[in-house]
């Protein structure tokens, strides 16, 4: 619903907000604006996150108006590329017909044409024409030699040019591959290699020149292996898909669901492209096999979620609904998708299952021996370091263990004796390694076998500070179930919670309130709450909170409100400086711990709001109240009493997520002074930093009491909710939760005669959150969303 | 030799005043029900029991089953007490009216049930049986086979089994090796041998309907590998006749510790023919579907011995003289008086008769809900009386069939050294009752059942229908003066279930022996505390009334409060100790 009071949305100066205010700024990037030439998937998506980072960015293509077609549909493209709307007046569309000169000005030019080494080269010939001198060229070549790509071009065009490889979609994958040649300069490499971390987030992995850099190179391999020893072996896609999931750590699309999600139609490109470039004796090319079943499903367009369905697909059931069918790989037919009941599958141990002697164990047994073995041999051929080679499969294929961590995990010395068992060479690095393992922890640090045969520090780059570093190193200042804290140095503590999706429970709260207790006698004197969960906070436990509604303890839910609000209060009236860095989700309760904190350092990458509606029920942790003070005290808003109660209302009422830090700022979510950082790994850093940088002469904020327009605006409110209800935009239970929100926003019994004191709001908070838990329909939320996870509109 | 009158009053009690018949009339099919229809069923039953069945326990008891070339024989009476009994209508009295059922609700039927229960337990096993039977092919079956076989099942001229247990397992089904083999008509050959069959073969009936657990060639491993088939005696003809004998046979008779006159086979089956009954790997599921009867049903047995056991306990406290009151004769005109005025007889008494009350009215809560959970229109309501049938049935099986071993226990003891003598019967009642704790899933797998599949499904879901129900009938009552003896002790018993219901939901999630370690004091502790809500209810109402039933009820509900329910209190010590001790335990040192 809207209900729009006309007051400005708050346009953010883009360029300001990404760099967290009053730091040390490291030295600005000398790239200043970027051309991208062709606007494809990969193109247009790299231009948007450049233009996301606040740089000007040119983006052309070969179809004439494609570009801008392309920005048009970035815009509407889910999940966006673009973090807010506005970054898409930073990119600049047109022609490579005509628009080449609009690159003069441009400090790196990326290209990602077609990929043909002659097309590519007479574009580089051109843009020898109107490139600024010392300007950087870059390929997105997944395919060519970076040899082929220079040849015939110069010793200029060579020595600035280097191959840089997004992974899709370029703003939500974090790898960035970069192949310098032999004559790229150092300066032009550190450029390039310094803006794709800093200013557009990604870690930068360099890469040997060599077919498929490391990513698609070992992904390429273990997804042959996992689709050819699936056949072998007789495992069904759901079999094979739930070996490789959970055990391995690959995506639960494992390798069957992959295929469906990128097109399976891919597979022959990329196997053609790697057996062209790749010697007859790689272990790839030998592995090369033409299945039957794969190419006529392709022929029949049966290419995954795009095509008419995959290896899984769904079809409706006689009463509707939508039945998940899988593939038969014997007789390639559809037939009832059901779960894989493998007794292997029950174990947790990895070498445990590869041991296990039912067809899952052989499977997890097989891939993990073509896989790690190939992985193992790579080095150094296509990377120095295994560290890089992790890294890149961790955020190139989304593995939740890089090939040389899965090493570490079923014992090197395992791995080379079951090699030696099936015949198979024992690769040297992994021979080197013997009994030992590819990582160790020493001195709190850790460290990486090297190819020297030696251990070497796992490297951070200046202004990276990982929890995980600083946890191996020591002990935690305190420690519950749902949360710990930690010491980062400089008199900064850190508030970590680690339950599962890092839900709030009373543990958390605990924890808070020991944090808040020990800084005030002096433990430290500014606190950071942080973590390297992949969310950082979904919410209050509403499992624990149904549950307990269940048996009727509303003394018990009621006294967590109590305690909840307690310590949002304690978190931002605390003597010294409180500094939340989210990155991921920060929902409901996770919401309202950022909205208490003095200053907030989010990852670009955060998805921050109060969808608390959403379950049946209202912010109880003072969310409704900082809200109306957000947009009370907003300088653009308009004056008067129903304004902020009228922004606050559509914002929970509708329980919208802003999908970017940017957007939050627009919701005020996040305050104009916030900073928001690019670089997951730079963000612990850049948090510190900006407590430290409030610790002198700190004083708690002031809290005003508010003045809000009681009945009246309560009844304004309900009239809009009602004529919603009446064009059936809200459900019956919609206009229930709205009609306790908006007594809770309006001050209750109060009106603007009279000051609401935050007090008093926060008890209006309870008390609506309580009736709300009460109603069977709210229950119902709650269980819906707990069991499917999804909303139920009831 | 015991004597049974059935509880006609407190029945009524339960069924009109507790549970209240305004919610059972407003159900399709249901609203005639009244005491003018329901008393003279009632009264039909309790004359039948008290005159057939009682009468046919002892010798039955006596003469057991015997088996002589596969033939099966009951105890002499038997054969006749069940004609008497089917033509009476007695088999078809809850069955659905498209086969020739009456369509009465379970709220009436559990109450004939347990007078069944009272007066000969083994008889009612072959109607009980057979009424699992009903079950599974009414829910599962095709069209073909619920026209086939449900007349004739609901008619009593066939009777049913529910073939599970095999040597090898019982519990864990995902064990079974029967096998089925698809034979290309549409039936399959069923092979492999059970045992534990109830009513596996008798001469009761013309036909015996055979439902049984069996795994197809294809069969996933473990309990989502297993396919429900149903397989007769005699292969029906065209015209629904019982036709040629099928390959199914009975190896053995059981000897067992009680319940001598029902026939527990062991059974062979032999390429028999079958027919897959609902889908293929999904019979353990279906099994399920019925499960909650049939375990309401163990309940009422229980219950059943109970009230036989107090009634002649009761009989003999009064008949029994010897020694002299503790707190002065009692009865000067005879050499002694009666061991009825013995406190510690009395605290035997009453004990036996405030838990079989007590399980009384838990189960006229539970028959309505289960009423109201098939027979109501809106889906929403219906879901929500089934939480409460969900909720409730590991606790009823569990302390109904604990309530009656206690109370045979009990009886005997208020006997003395007669109770120990076989032709008193006291001693049948607890050898009868033993078995209850152990079949339709152990006690302990109701333990289990209740913590680990009842208490955390839908978020806790199904404990709403209780607690919120229970919490705002003493919200309702905190303040009337009267009602004050009978809510406090509640209220401090679902304060501490509240708690502890808490403490095991979340160590379980923890760690699941956690669950396991406190499930069983957990079960018993949460059925004291529903059946103290249930007696406060009862008090509720018997302090509006003013005849000496309701004098008696409200006195039984004091004891309960005063004398039972604190056992909550040391229940609750238990599970919060936690399962170190069990676990820490060298098994070596067993």
């Amino acid at each position: 619903m809207s209900l729009t009071t006309g007051a400005p949305m708050v346009e953010t100066e883009l360029r300001a907000a990404s760099v967290p205010a009053a730091q040390a700024k490291p030295a600005a990037s000398p790239i200043r604006k970027v051309g991208v030439i062709g606007a494809g998937v990969m193109g247009a998506g790299i231009a948007a996150q450049v233009a996301n980072a606040g740089v000007p960015v040119v983006l052309l293509d070969i179809v004439p108006g494609g570009a801008a077609k392309a920005t048009e549909r970035m815009l509407k493209t889910d999940p966006a590329p673009f973090m807010q709307k506005a970054a898409a007046r930073l990119v600049t569309p047109g022609d490579i017909e005509g628009g080449l000169p609009l690159l003069a000005d441009c400090d790196w030019i990326v290209e990602a044409i077609v990929e043909r080494p002659d097309a590519k080269r007479d574009l580089y010939a051109k843009l020898e024409a109107v490139r600024k001198p010392g300007s950087v060229v870059s390929s997105n070549t997944s395919t060519i030699p970076l040899s082929a790509l220079t040849q015939g071009l110069g010793e200029v065009f060579a020595a600035d040019f280097l191959i840089t490889h997004f992974f899709n979609p370029p703003r939500y994958m974090r790898l960035l591959e970069v192949v310098q040649g032999p004559a790229t300069r150092a300066e032009a490499l550190a450029a390039i290699t310094d803006f794709g971390d800093r200013v557009l987030g990604k870690t930068v992995i360099p890469c040997k020149d060599r077919p498929g850099f490391i990513a698609n190179r070992i992904g390429g391999m273990w997804m042959q292996s996992a689709i050819n020893r699936a056949f072998d072996l007789g495992l069904t896609v759901e079999e094979a898909d739930a070996v490789m999931g959970r055990p391995m750590g690959v995506p639960k699309t494992g390798v069957f669901g992959l295929l469906d999600l990128v097109g399976i139609d891919l597979m022959p490109h990329v196997a053609a492209s790697m057996k062209a470039t790749l010697p007859e004796t790689d272990a790839y090319v030998l592995g090369l096999r033409d299945n039957a079943l794969i190419t006529r499903m392709i022929a029949e367009g049966r290419t995954g979620r795009k095509g008419k369905g995959g290896f899984y697909t769904r079809e409706k059931g006689a009463g509707g609904e939508s039945l998940k069918r899988a593939l038969d790989l014997t007789t390639g037919d559809y037939r009832a998708s059901d779960k894989p009941q493998l007794e292997s599958l029950a174990l947790r141990d990895l070498r445990a299952l590869a041991e296990h002697p039912d067809r899952g164990g052989r499977y997890a047994r097989a891939v993990l021996l073509d896989t790690l073995a190939y992985a193992a041999a790579l080095v150094p051929e296509i990377a120095d370091s295994v560290a890089d080679v992790d890294a890149a499969m961790r955020l190139g294929y989304n593995w939740k263990y890089g090939p040389f961590e899965l090493i570490d995990r079923v014992g090197a010395a395992w791995l080379a004796r079951a090699l030696a068992e099936d015949g198979r060479p024992v690769p040297p690095l992994l021979a080197q390694v013997a009994e030992g393992s590819f990582y160790r922890v020493q001195d709190g640090a850790l460290e990486y076998f090297g190819t020297d045969g030696g251990y070497h520090a796992v490297p951070r780059p200046a202004g990276v500070l990982l929890l995980a570093d600083i946890k191996r190193r020591a002990k935690p200042l305190a420690r519950n179930g749902s949360a710990s804290l930690w010491d980062l140095g400089d008199g900064v503590a850190c508030l970590e919670f680690h339950s599962k999706m890092n839900a709030l429970d009373p543990g958390t709260v605990e924890m808070i309130g020991k944090a808040i207790a020990m800084g005030r006698k002096g433990g430290f004197k500014a606190l950071v709450i942080h973590n390297e969960g992949e969310q950082f906070s979904v919410g209050a436990n509403i499992g624990l909170a149904l549950f307990a509604a269940n048996i009727a303890a509303w003394g018990e839910i009621e006294g967590l409100i109590e305690q909840g609000q307690k310590a949002m209060r304690s978190l931002r009236d605390a003597p010294f400086p409180v500094v939340g860095a989210p990155s991921g989700m920060a929902l409901g309760g996770g919401c309202e711990i950022l909205l208490h904190c003095d200053a907030v350092q989010a990852h670009a990458e955060s998805y921050i709001g109060l969808v608390e509606v959403g379950v049946g029920l209202i912010p109880g942790w003072g969310g409704c109240t900082t809200m109306l003070r957000r947009w009370a005290e907003n300088p653009r808003a308009p004056k008067g009493p129903m304004p902020p109660v009228a922004k606050a209302f559509e914002m929970i009422s509708t329980a919208q997520v802003a999908k970017s830090a940017f957007e939050a700022k627009e919701m005020l979510l996040l305050r104009p002074t916030d900073g928001i950082t690019f670089n997951r790994d730079r963000l612990l850093a850049d948090a510190k930093a900006r407590a430290l940088s409030l610790v002198e002469g700190y004083a708690p904020p002031e809290v005003k009491p508010l003045r809000l327009p009681g009945a009246s605006g309560r009844a304004a409110l309900a009239m809009a909710v009602q004529q919603q209800a009446a064009l059936g935009r809200a459900t019956p239970h919609d206009v229930v939760v709205c009609d306790h929100l908006a007594e809770t926003l309006t001050g209750g019994r109060k009106d603007h005669t009279e000051e609401t004191t935050e007090a008093e709001l926060h008890a209006l908070e309870r008390r609506s959150f309580m009736a709300l838990l009460k109603t069977p329909a709210t229950l119902a939320r709650v269980e819906h969303m707990l069991e499917t996870g999804r909303p139920l509109r009831n | 030799m015991p004597t049974y009158a059935a509880p006609l009053r407190d029945m009524r009690f339960v069924l009109n005043e507790l549970a209240g018949t305004d919610r059972l009339r407003a159900l399709p099919g249901c609203e005639e029900i009244g005491p003018d229809l329901v008393d003279p069923v009632l009264e039909e039953a309790a004359k039948f029991c008290s005159e057939v069945l009682l009468p046919l326990n002892r010798s039955g008891d006596e003469e057991g089953c015997t088996l002589e070339n596969g033939v099966v024989r009951t105890p002499r009476g038997f054969p006749e007490a069940y004609r008497a009994f089917r033509e009476a209508g007695w088999t078809s009295l809850g069955a659905d009216p498209d086969y020739g059922g009456q369509g009465l609700p379970k709220s009436v039927g559990m109450l004939v049930e347990e007078m069944i229960c009272s007066a000969n337990l083994s008889f009612g096993m072959y109607p009980g049986l057979s009424h699992g039977a009903t079950m599974a092919i009414s829910k599962h079956g095709t069209p073909e086979q619920k026209a086939l076989y449900l007349p004739k099942l609901t008619s009593g001229e066939w009777s049913g089994t529910m073939c599970l247990t095999e040597p090898h397992c019982g519990t864990d089904l995902g064990l079974i090796r029967t096998k089925a083999v698809p034979a290309g008509d549409g039936s399959h050959r069923i092979t492999g041998n059970k045992i534990f069959i109830s009513a596996g073969e008798h001469d009761l009936a013309d036909n015996i309907v055979h439902l049984v657990l069996a795994k197809l060639p294809d069969a996933p491993p473990g309990t989502r590998g297993i396919s429900l088939f149903v397989v007769p005696k005699f292969l029906p003809s065209e015209d629904g006749r019982p036709g040629p004998r099928n390959a199914v046979t009975c190896t053995g008779l059981e000897h067992k510790m009680g319940i001598k006159a029902s026939a527990t086979c062991a059974m062979a089956f032999d390429e028999a023919k079958g027919w897959l009954v609902g889908r293929p790997h999904k019979g353990l599921s279906a099994m399920f579907t019925m499960m909650n009867e049939a375990r309401l049903g163990v309940g009422v047995q229980g219950l059943g011995i109970a009230e036989i056991a107090y009634q002649n306990a009761v009989a003999y406290a009064r008949d029994r003289i010897q020694g002299r009151g503790l707190q002065g004769t009692q009865a000067p005109d005879r050499p002694a008086d009666p061991i009825l005025v013995h406190p510690d007889v009395r605290r035997m008494l009453l004990t036996m008769r405030a838990m079989t009350e007590g399980c009384r009215a838990l189960s006229a809560l539970a028959a309505l809900e289960h009423d109201v959970s098939v027979r109501h229109p809106d889906a929403a309501v219906r879901q929500q009386a089934d939480d409460f049938v969900q909720l409730m049935t590991p606790i009823i099986k569990a302390v109904f069939t604990d309530t009656g071993w206690d109370a045979a226990m009990l009886g005997m003891q208020v006997w003395g050294g007669h109770g120990y003598i076989r032709d008193n019967g006291m001693e049948q009642f607890a050898r009868d009752a033993r078995i209850t704790q152990i079949y339709e899933g152990t006690n302990g797998i109701q333990a289990l059942d209740l913590v680990g599949r009842k208490l955390g499904a839908h978020g806790g879901r199904y404990l709403r229908s209780f607690f919120h129900p229970v919490l705002a009938f003493i919200e309702a009552q905190q303040d009337a003066p009267a009602m004050e003896e009978f809510i406090l002790p509640l209220a401090k018993a679902f304060g501490r279930l509240q708690q502890v219901t808490g403490e095991v939901a979340q160590r379980g999630l923890r760690d699941p022996f956690e669950a396991g370690a406190a499930a069983t004091d957990y079960l018993r502790l949460f059925g004291l505390t529903a059946m103290a809500y249930a007696w406060a209810r009862m008090a509720a109402l018997a302090l509006e009334q003013d005849d000496a039933f309701y004098k008696a009820k409200l006195a039984t509900a004091r004891f309960f409060m005063q004398r039972i329910l604190p056992e909550t209190s040391s229940l609750a010590a238990k599970v919060l100790a936690g399962g170190e001790s069990l676990r820490e335990f060298e098994d070596a040192a067993f």
